[in-house]
């Protein structure tokens, strides 16, 4: 019920066009390097999933988080722009299950996201790899990873989003971490776990006793900001 | 029997104390009128009702139920316009409700209903940032009224509507009780608003509730305490004047 409400919510707000056109830009990344350089890559050993992820992932993975910042601002833009979160704030439902709603939404357009750039790579790698293509296991395995990687930034950005009532301060400070991230995310390993910087990361970079863990911070992150959000909205309540 | 009542309600922000140490009793079935000047506390008494502040010290019941119980089984039993109309402006008026509706799990029907009691019919499909003020101001009553809760509390409901908007919503409001067997609380600053609305009255002034009981006691109060009598208007301004004096003089905040 409440995904479908904060579904409603974003009728004509350009929510959709934003994420599709984002989506179809992140996509044609490996279809655009590959058109013009193909011999850069094709002329590489090894498989063709690791070739393209180095190559294009960089730019991927950047299209990707600006389109969760704007996606994250847009929809507390919606709440605040008319006081339409006062309106919710008096009917009996919890504020935290709306941020969860949210959250919700985004990892919705997050992975269909994903699944455009999948098909995009995988389109590439059959292409112009036909005789060393890497299996569907690999592509999926991949992208399950960066989707997992992508949490804490998402969460991180929505509590961000929901405490700025002007669009504007959450966006600035959103696209200024998008770009601080694509600086550390090479750096020792706990810094490229900090959010922005951690969906730089690919799987068939890192090593497989590195990956659990990975995954357990991003996790721990996840659920971290979360308990923030429910902190935040406990506070504003008593202080407001 | 009364369904809200607050013992010793109290609001402070630092030193400003907003609410002061209020005993409101507002019966069953009745229409309430909250009035005193801007910046009196109503819109803040109001707030704490909804769970959208929490009191510094003392407490209320709304239909037996305390804020330690949670805020939800309270809110499920009231219809709220607060301060301004709040809504989304991308949605069309239907859409607004829609929202509500779904929240409260009511009929689809209910839109309907609501839009009707508000005259918004033929504006549904608007969108709402299209709406004028009185048309926002209607679809915040709307919102208000949608699935007939059993307690309205509506915070200067009137605001931006002109004449004929005012003495409609008015009316409406006026037949609530009786057609829905609700209890309404509504706040104004003109005491005009209030007198042909409400059953009974609470004065405020700085926090403080001054006068809390029916029309007709205030008129006897006024009598007696040697204010104006005859025009309520008069009665409420010199009430709120000897306060402000009274708290001048004795070097209140």
């Amino acid at each position: 019920m409440i995904l479908s409400l904060e579904l409603k919510k974003l009728r004509r707000t350009g929510y959709l066009p934003i994420f599709l056109g984002g989506s179809i830009l992140a996509s044609a990344v490996p279809l655009v390097n590959m058109t013009v350089r193909s011999e850069s890559f094709t002329s590489l050993p090894g498989d063709s999933f690791p070739i393209l992820m180095d190559a294009n992932w960089g730019m991927m993975a950047q299209l990707t988080i600006l389109l969760v910042v704007c996606g994250c601002c847009l929809m507390y833009h919606t709440e605040y722009a008319d006081k339409g979160d006062l309106k919710m704030n008096t009917l009996p439902i919890r504020q935290f299950s709306l941020f969860c709603g949210k959250f919700g939404v985004t990892l919705l357009a997050v992975v269909l996201s994903l699944l455009l750039q999948s098909a995009s790579l995988a389109f590439s790698s059959i292409h112009w790899f036909a005789d060393r293509s890497a299996g569907l296991k690999e592509l999926v395995h991949s992208m399950g990873y960066e989707l997992i990687l992508l949490l804490p930034t998402l969460t991180l950005m929505l509590f961000a989003a929901s405490l700025c009532q002007s669009m504007w301060i959450s966006l600035g400070a959103g696209v200024i971490l998008t770009f601080l991230g694509s600086m550390i995310h090479e750096g020792r390993l706990m810094l490229s776990l900090l959010p922005f910087a951690a969906p730089y990361r690919m799987l068939h970079a890192v090593s497989p006793e590195d990956v659990n863990t990975c995954l357990i911070i991003c996790g721990a992150q996840t659920l971290l900001f979360a308990a923030m959000e429910m902190i935040y909205l406990d506070t504003r309540r008593k202080f407001a | 029997m009364n369904i809200i009542e607050t013992k010793q309600l109290t609001k402070s922000y630092g030193n400003f104390t907003a609410v002061s140490d209020m005993n409101l009793h507002i019966p069953k079935g009745h229409i309430y009128g909250f009035l005193g000047p801007n910046g009196a506390g109503k819109s803040t008494t109001m707030k704490m009702f909804l769970g959208l502040t929490s009191p510094t010290f003392g407490y209320f019941t709304i239909d037996g139920k305390t804020l330690s119980s949670g805020r939800i089984p309270i809110l499920k039993k009231i219809g709220s316009l607060i301060e301004a109309p709040a809504f989304y402006g991308n949605l069309t008026g239907e859409e607004n409700l829609d929202i509500i509706r779904r929240i409260l799990r009511l009929p689809k029907s209910s839109i309907g209903e609501a839009l009707e009691l508000t005259g918004l019919m033929e504006h549904r499909k608007r969108q709402v940032k299209k709406y004028s003020l009185g048309m926002k101001q209607r679809l915040g009553l709307a919102g208000a009224l949608i699935g007939r809760p059993p307690i309205l509390i509506l915070d200067e409901p009137t605001n931006g509507l002109d004449p004929v908007g005012i003495h409609e919503i008015r009316t409406l409001i006026r037949s609530l009780p009786e057609q829905y067997d609700c209890t309404v609380l509504v706040s104004s600053h003109l005491l005009s608003e209030i007198e042909l609305l409400a059953d009974d009255v609470g004065i405020l002034n700085h926090g403080h509730l001054l006068f809390e009981g029916t029309m007709e006691a205030l008129r006897d109060y006024a009598f007696h305490a040697g204010y104006p009598a005859d025009n309520l208007e008069e009665t409420f301004l010199a009430m709120i004047q000897t306060d402000n004096a009274a708290r001048k003089r004795g070097g209140f905040q």
